[in-house]
């Protein structure tokens, strides 16, 4: 054997290997033993903060999970709405777990997953207006949390309303009903999950839920890399098996109680 | 690790509703800025008044404008001030923000540049028989206002950065409020941003340019 044999084989082995291998986002995640995922922390309940400052709720919840299937430890990393896509395109989280509605214009960028949960919309008004419903919004100034699914639809119709009806978007759900309680706002669309826990909260004076928004329903999904598939996939079963294990009923008796939403869209395949 | 495909037409089909957020930055930003002017030479008159609650306001003033963040102040123009139910729209509460901070920057800078005037200019001024009020508006002001410019100049690229935080009081006219929208709508986050970015560039570097001219014009000895 001359000495030239041995290098050469090493360098063949790991030439195959590198081609061999191409490692995926999956791959990553397990090798690195560490699931990152983007939670939004100020939408209660399905991400929050407890009195100790630690993150709560839905989402972390359901991040946990997945880290616990993927056998791997979950990092929660806090991300505004806006941030949402910068975090996973910079490459500071894997996944996002943070209440994103698959809008096809939003699929253009990144790859969402089957839903795995749904939201109402409930429309929220300071009792002074006199706003008994989603229509008597019409002439008002509204306002809802920049960045969502329901601030768009909303915005929509005050733009349909045309004069006298005002759209404001607010950074953070707290700004909203800040806004709501003092009165700069008159109504204010949400989520009914985060509507009752706000006025449940006490923290804001002088507002109810006073309907519900004629939107339709709010599909959610987990979102990675558009070209992720092995991933993607992977959080497609994942999505699925916890509805068949019990465990979104579970979490969302734990969480928000009440009638469970059916996450499937009669008629049609996903 | 960052890969990430950049689809530019995506975003610049919408270039034309980020112009049109640009003028409104522009309006809040010369606005705010007129009135900054006019609210700083009366501060500066409070500071120079024996009145001792004048003074007390006027350093109050500039105090809080210039040792808290903009960000706090546009955001007490429109939650602080609510809580006494006095409501503002976005547009005023950012304009009242950013003009309070503009106002107490400029007060401090007329400050130093009175202290390059030398007292006898109004000296001067007094024993060519004008009354003191006189020898500052047409001796003292002129010279303030010339030594003050580039700092103004600054001081207005500052007010158009500034127009960015009106998005924490519900702003979504201005041309940071229109991006956030549209990245909302979109997901197209690096693009859209990057021509704000670039918007915001041209913007200042027009009004820099523009002050140098402006001040070649005005300032030949």
């Amino acid at each position: 054997m001359n000495k030239f044999t041995l290098p050469a084989a090493l360098l063949a082995v790991t030439a195959v290997a590198g081609t061999a291998a191409q490692a995926d986002k999956l791959d990553d995640v397990i090798s690195s033993g560490k699931l990152r995922c983007a939670v939004v922390l100020d939408f209660p309940p399905m991400g929050m903060r407890d009195e100790n400052n630690e993150p709560i709720g839905f989402d972390v919840d359901y991040c946990n999970d997945l880290a616990a299937a993927l056998g791997v430890e979950a990092e929660i990393v806090e991300t505004p709405f806006p941030e949402r896509i910068p975090a996973l395109m910079s490459g500071r989280v894997d996944v996002g777990v943070a209440s994103t509605s698959d809008t096809l214009e939003r699929a253009k960028t990144v790859g969402f997953t089957v839903p795995y949960f749904a939201f109402e919309m409930a429309v929220t008004a300071n009792d002074e207006t006199g706003i008994d419903s989603f229509e008597a919004m019409k002439g008002h100034t509204v306002g809802a949390v920049a960045g969502t699914y329901e601030a768009i639809a909303l915005e929509e119709f005050v733009n349909e309303w045309g004069e006298g009806s005002t759209f404001r978007p607010y950074q953070t759900q707290a700004d909203v009903f800040l806004a709501l309680s003092q009165g700069q706002l008159d109504a204010t669309v949400s989520t009914s999950t985060v509507a009752q826990a706000n006025v449940k909260s006490g923290n804001f004076e002088g507002i109810s839920v006073v309907g519900t928004a004629p939107f339709d329903i709010d599909y959610v999904g987990l979102f990675a890399k558009r070209d992720e598939y092995g991933f993607l996939n992977y959080l497609d079963l994942f999505v699925n098996q916890q509805v068949r294990t019990g465990r979104y009923e579970e979490l969302y008796e734990k969480w928000i109680g009440g009638d469970v939403p059916s996450l499937s869209v009669p008629g049609v395949y996903r | 690790m960052f890969d990430y495909t950049f689809q530019w037409k995506q975003a610049l089909a919408r270039l034309p509703k980020m112009l049109d957020g640009a003028v409104v930055t522009m309006e809040v930003a010369v606005l705010s800025m007129l009135l900054g002017i006019a609210l700083a030479i009366l501060l500066t008159l409070f500071r120079q008044s024996g009145s001792r609650p004048l003074k007390a306001i006027a350093t109050t003033w500039v105090e809080i404008a210039r040792n808290t963040p903009a960000l706090f102040q546009i955001y007490m123009a429109h939650f602080g001030i609510a809580s006494f139910g006095i409501h503002f729209s976005p547009f005023t509460s950012l304009l009242i923000g950013i003009t309070f901070n503009n106002a107490g920057y400029l007060a401090e800078n007329f400050r130093g540049a009175l202290k390059a005037i030398p007292d006898t200019q109004t000296r001067a001024g007094r024993s060519l028989g004008m009354t003191p009020v006189q020898s500052f508006r047409y001796i003292v002001m002129p010279q303030m206002l010339r030594i003050s410019f580039l700092p103004m100049t600054n001081q207005m690229v500052w007010a158009i950065l500034m127009t960015s935080l009106g998005v924490t009081v519900g702003m979504n006219m201005d041309l940071y409020g229109v991006t956030q929208d549209l990245n909302a709508l979109t997901f197209r986050t690096f693009e859209l941003f990057a021509i704000a970015g670039v918007i915001f560039y041209v913007i200042t570097k027009i009004i820099t340019l523009g002050a140098r001219l402006i001040a070649m014009r005005l300032f030949r000895y």
